[in-house]
């Protein structure tokens, strides 16, 4: 055992921080074909690491980031005040302890934080892509994701740890690179998205593409349908969220500001207000076009139906699995989590199912729980073997 | 070590000795994973376990053994018949709100289940309601009334009852005496400690 394992094994290891970390871009120069068919001439993914990849080369830790997120999962960028998004998880003596681990997290294929999308310019025209670009499937994300890990020099990958929409890539990983993928760690997600997600899904599209900016996906770089971007993201999250969530943050709060007498449709209550703010501060983020691929990529997730079954989908992992759900997400219920870990059993895998008692809705497994980290930390730094001694 | 965990040894020890290498193993009401830590270590078993309690589930994670959160009707009604080679249910029976349905459902996922409990037709136990008129407490009916979960107390002479009543064959017991170490070969309902059993269906 090296140094730095023994320190992270050690329950008293203090707990750090990253510090500032920066972003890389890969280059893949070679033509990626998608699974719809459709090529591009090669593409770019950007990336953050931390931590150091070992002598074997074997200790990386793929983050695999849910619709709205980036390659900036933990670490700070200069001058940001705000840490990464999985940062409370991924640090040195945190659950995905960086002393130990080499973490890598990128920029989804179809994204617009950096990776290429419907967003970048197309060589041809000189223009983004827009809905030219070709359509993202989560196979193709994974796939492309372990060209930039062979180009970092990962021979095999410790785990796969995602939620969400980053749990389904952690199941495909397993299918897809079987004899490469050790581990997966897959939260809040789903094999299949019920009707029900596909709805909300469809909602948030045509919020985007009803708006007369969207103008079929041609738009300008800084402008584009910013109403209808808004007005999914409002709707979105909602169901991240729950009802007792939202009560216990906003209940039914008014804004200092709102005369209670009104009979208007200003902002009144505090969950109005919050919802906004966040259908804003999105639109300065993300590319429209980027959410109409990316939510349809979700949509046509369905292991159950590439593979004729789940448990044919799963006949071939290797990976040992643990799944978890949360008891008040609704967006991809504990009951669809379940449904993995079974299928994973039926089909002979190492698989273990664990649930969270929490009332954060879809966004518990960002949460800051004690029990998460050791759940996570468990999985990952297992004991030493228990040695069984019957002499008495 | 305390009397309680040399008593969880030995019965861990027999079911060792029955299970047979190489096999698919579930147990039921897992708990932290001892159990089928051992059986992985000693019999390379495919095991998986079920429990109610994420910090037990967390705790077989930890120690490597898959281990599934939730019902375990439900758990086995997701498998196909016989998927399991060996069902366990070792000190469970008792705190089962249907333990026929829990028992007959392991018969069809599983070609044997195993048994194991604390026979509460023990002699000493028996004595004990005769004389002190209260809930048994000792060193395995560790709690009074008001801080315990409701239990189903069950006796060799009841299990072997509902075995027959469900057409359940036995296909294999053993009955330990209060000491759970040594062999009971006379009236086990009154002087056994411990009983194990391996039932078909």
């Amino acid at each position: 055992m090296n140094p730095a394992e023994a320190n992270a094994s050690h329950p008293s290891a203090a707990i750090g921080e990253i510090g500032l970390v920066e972003p890389h871009d890969f280059h893949c120069r070679a033509p990626f074909t998608f699974d719809s068919g459709q090529t591009l001439p090669g593409f770019t993914l950007r990336y953050e690491t931390y931590g150091q990849l070992n002598a074997t080369r074997d200790n990386t830790i793929l983050i695999c980031h849910a619709l709205s997120g980036d390659h900036h999962c933990a670490g700070l960028h200069p001058g940001d005040r705000k840490p990464g998004w999985w940062n409370n998880l991924i640090g040195p003596g945190k659950a995905v302890d960086t002393r130990r681990f080499f973490v890598v997290c990128a920029n989804v294929l179809g994204g617009c934080v950096g990776s290429t999308g419907p967003s970048s310019p197309n060589p041809e025209t000189g223009q983004p892509y827009g809905v030219a670009f070709p359509f993202v499937t989560i196979r193709d994300m994974v796939r492309s994701q372990k060209l930039l890990l062979d180009q970092l020099g990962v021979v095999s990958l410790y785990a796969a740890i995602g939620g969400s929409m980053g749990g389904m890539q952690v199941l495909q990983w397993g299918i897809e690179f079987p004899g490469f993928t050790r581990r997966m760690l897959a939260m809040a997600t789903t094999a299949r998205e019920s009707a029900q997600a596909i709805a909300f899904n469809e909602v948030g599209r045509q919020a985007i593409m009803q708006d007369p900016a969207w103008n079929r996906g041609d738009y300008p770089r800084d402008g584009g349908p910013r109403v209808g971007l808004a007005i999914a993201r409002m709707m979105a999250h909602i169901t991240y969220l729950s009802d007792a969530s939202m009560d216990r943050k906003f209940g039914r709060r008014k804004k200092e500001t709102a005369d209670r007498a009104a009979y208007n449709f200003d902002i009144q209550f505090e969950v109005e207000g919050y919802l906004r703010h966040q259908g804003e501060s999105f639109i300065n983020r993300f590319d429209a076009n980027s959410y109409l691929y990316i939510t349809r990529a979700l949509d046509h997730f369905d292991l159950a139906a590439a593979h004729g079954s789940l448990e044919q989908a799963f006949a071939a992992v290797e990976a040992e699995t643990l799944v978890l759900g949360f008891t008040s997400d609704w967006l991809f219920p504990c009951e669809q989590n379940r449904a993995i870990a079974l299928a994973l059993l039926r089909a002979g895998r190492r698989a273990s199912y664990a649930e969270l008692s929490t009332d954060l809705g879809h966004d518990s497994f960002l949460l800051e729980s004690p029990q998460l980290y050791d759940l996570v930390r468990g999985f990952l730094e297992r004991d030493q073997p228990y040695v069984f001694d019957f002499a008495i | 070590m305390t009397k309680l965990v040399e008593k969880r040894t030995v019965d861990m020890r027999i079911i060792g000795e029955w299970v047979e290498p190489g096999t698919r193993v579930l147990d039921l009401g897992c708990g932290r994973g001892v159990l089928l830590d051992y059986l992985v270590q000693t019999k390379h078993v495919a095991a998986v376990g079920v429990d109610l309690d994420f910090t037990k589930i967390s705790a077989c994670v930890r120690r490597g053994v898959s281990a599934y959160q939730g019902d375990m009707v439900a758990f086995m009604r997701a498998f196909s018949a016989k998927h399991f080679d060996r069902v366990i249910c070792s000190r469970t029976v008792h705190e089962l709100n249907d333990p026929a349905e829990v028992i007959l459902e392991a018969l069809r996922v599983g070609r044997t289940v195993t048994v194991g409990f604390v026979n509460h037709g023990y002699w000493k136990n028996r004595v004990d309601a005769l004389l002190r008129g209260r809930k048994l407490r000792n060193a395995v009916y560790t709690t009074d009334w008001f801080e315990s979960r409701p239990t189903n107390p069950v006796s060799i002479a009841d299990f072997e009852h509902f075995c027959a009543t469900k057409g359940i064959t036995i296909t294999r017991r053993e009955h330990l005496g209060g000491d759970w170490k040594s062999p009971c070969r006379l009236l086990p309902n009154l002087f056994a400690g411990y009983a194990l059993y391996d039932l078909a269906k």
